[in-house]
């Protein structure tokens, strides 16, 4: 299984696909850092430490107040919390800093990017075969079928992981000479929302690292569903393009439904809308009810697994002709 | 010869598709270190025959045997035992000929020094270093040649090996099929060219609308669909003293065809010379393809 993954691997690598993943990745990321550098320096004139301070009384105030109930409080403790770490830091809160950058890049990345970079490696694995006239070689060496596609969704798997990675890492490295690179002990805050009303007990206060792994965690398993689906279309299909168009289309379409009828609730069952998990783990609000993250990660592994189980059957079932 | 257990055995092969019966009960044997034809027309069944001996389709009905394992549940095992080129030879055109030996070494699990060997065996170690896309058909037909002697397979498949090739390449080609049977291997050849089969093969099965016409040695075979061509001066006059003496032939401008022997030719010439017809010149013709399809399939036509 490591010589038939090495074979995947290299052919991956030789086809360019991941090198124009990474090109996609530094350009988009070269692009956004600079826009945030210019909001930095937008903001370099304004006194932050006196708004800073003065936005802390105004909560301790309302703290003091008798009639504050129990949950109100501890969103507002949280808030001078985070207020006071900033300050104690030396750090200007919503200033833009790298740390920040590469957590904000896995919420904005994951719902759209992401996924089409991961359709982009994984939509010819299966067809370029078939498009190239090497399906005929590659099947009939001693390797049974399900072997053969078993190194394929390994090898998908892995890449995924690597863009995603490579993200995080490039969104840094990048970000860096634009941004300040400290900041990644600064608390964040997080709540994932079962209704679209802000809930504070379920918020959570994390550094910034722990907070950033977790995004990347929910994003990556987010990613590997996209892959499966991925192998799947690059078995059903027998061009790439057919393979990406329709993972572009399904992407679209996901989004756009979920913000033009949010009345067909059905629709919260499309892997699609599951996606943006990163975002709903910060707090963005699922399109529908009943969109809990155990629903939204339940959903997403259903689908790889009947992704992968019908690539399955009609990989090692089908004929192949010329 | 034929005393040995067949290296590669297809028995009652069928493929339906639809309601399209695409390859009808074909049955054949391939024994060790001979070459044998598959000869049949574009469209007569011979890729879907091959692509069910390799796996790649599964038959309908039949099964296929080589050395001894049915493919279906010892797949493994059987396609140890081949190597093949199934139509063209496609290879991954993105990496150099010695990477794409390496890649399919791995699937195999033999050393990646194989390479070397094989490269050597069809002559192009020295393209080896280059990527594939620069290569000429010619080129990649000893590559997937290569490819398909990795692991010392006992039995050889190839899908019209000299489709696309120039004289000289096919040449060397049958050189090297010849080769190969003399070192032991068994051989499939397909090919649409019956002068291409004569010679290379030992023996010879014809398939024509999914069926097998006629199997035999080549030298049967093709001394049974002999033919003499006179090319005459006058085509009518010699066409009525053919008539005279019983001779069924067909016109076609200056020359005349007639379904006889050359032995019984030369009575035939003194006969048209007395007639003050002038013969040019009088020889065996092998028949066309088409013709002995035409003569297989009782004067169906061909399409």
């Amino acid at each position: 299984m490591l010589n038939l993954i090495h074979n995947e691997t290299l052919k991956l690598l030789r086809r360019r696909r991941f090198a124009v993943v990474i090109g996609i990745l530094v350009a988009i990321l070269a692009i956004v850092s600079y826009g945030q550098y210019r909001q930095l320096k937008n903001q370099v004139n304004r006194n932050w430490r006196a708004d800073t301070q003065q936005r802390i009384a105004h909560f301790e105030n309302n703290l003091r107040r008798a009639n504050t109930n129990a949950s109100w409080a501890r969103s507002l403790r949280a808030e001078i919390n985070r207020l006071q770490f900033y300050l104690d830091h030396d750090i200007e809160p919503n200033k833009p800093t790298a740390p920040m950058f590469v957590r904000g890049f896995a919420n904005v990345a994951g719902f759209l990017l992401l996924p089409l970079l991961v359709s982009v490696l994984g939509s010819d694995i299966v067809s370029a075969e078939h498009a190239e006239g090497t399906d005929k070689l590659l099947m009939t060496r001693p390797v049974r079928r399900w072997k053969i596609l078993t190194s394929k969704l390994a090898t998908l798997w892995i890449f995924s992981t690597l863009t995603l990675f490579s993200g995080g890492v490039l969104a840094f490295v990048i970000s860096s000479p634009f941004l300040p690179a400290r900041g990644w002990a600064a608390p964040t805050f997080s709540g994932f929302a079962t209704t679209g009303t802000f809930r504070p007990e379920l918020v959570r206060q994390l550094p910034l690292w722990k907070d950033a792994l977790i995004a990347y965690g929910l994003e990556w398993y987010a990613l590997l569903t996209v892959a499966s689906i991925a192998l799947l279309l690059s078995v059903v299909f027998r061009s790439s393009a057919g393979a990406i168009g329709t993972m572009l289309a399904s992407l679209i379409a996901g989004t756009i439904l979920t913000r033009l009828s949010p009345d067909w609730t059905a629709a919260k069952y499309l892997f699609v809308s599951a996606l943006p998990l990163a975002d709903y783990y910060t707090g963005e609000p699922p399109p529908y009810d009943g969109m809990t993250m155990a629903f939204c990660i339940t959903l997403l592994g259903v689908w790889a697994i009947a992704a992968i189980i019908a690539a399955y059957a009609i990989f090692t079932r089908k004929d192949v002709f010329g | 010869m034929t005393s040995a257990a067949p290296a590669l055995s297809a028995h009652e092969l069928t493929k339906v598709i639809g309601r399209r019966t695409i390859v009808d009960r074909v049955s054949f044997d391939l024994f060790p270190g001979e070459v044998f034809g598959f000869l049949g027309p574009n469209g007569a069944g011979k890729t879907t025959t091959i692509r069910m001996l390799v796996g790649l389709i599964r038959p309908t009905e039949g099964a296929v045997t080589i050395c001894g394992h049915d493919i279906r549940h010892q797949f493994e095992e059987a396609m140890r035992c081949v190597g093949c080129i199934v139509e063209t030879p496609d290879l991954y055109r993105f990496m150099t000929g010695r990477e794409n030996l390496e890649h399919f070494a791995r699937m195999l699990g033999v050393k990646s020094s194989e390479t070397d060997r094989v490269a050597d065996r069809v002559g192009m170690l020295h393209r080896l270093d280059q990527r594939v896309g620069t290569y000429s058909l010619g080129m990649r037909q000893r590559l997937g040649i290569a490819q398909a002697l990795l692991g010392r397979p006992r039995v050889m498949i190839l899908d019209e090996p000299a489709n696309g090739l120039d004289p000289a390449g096919i040449r060397e080609m049958r050189e090297l099929i010849r080769g190969l049977a003399a070192d032991g291997m068994s051989i499939f050849v397909s090919s649409h060219l019956l002068a291409e089969i004569e010679l290379m093969c030992d023996r010879v099965a014809i398939i024509h609308h999914g069926q097998i016409l006629r199997a035999g040695t080549v030298r049967n075979l093709i001394a049974s669909q002999r033919a003499m061509e006179f090319h005459v001066g006058d085509v009518d006059r010699a066409g009525s003293v053919f008539t005279q003496r019983g001779v069924a032939f067909e016109k076609d401008h200056d020359r005349l065809f007639a379904a006889i022997d050359e032995a019984d030719a030369a009575p035939l010439i003194a006969e048209l010379v007395r007639n003050d017809v002038e013969v040019f010149s009088a020889r065996p013709r092998l028949q066309t393809l088409e013709e002995m399809f035409l003569d297989a399939t009782g004067g169906e036509s061909v399409d």
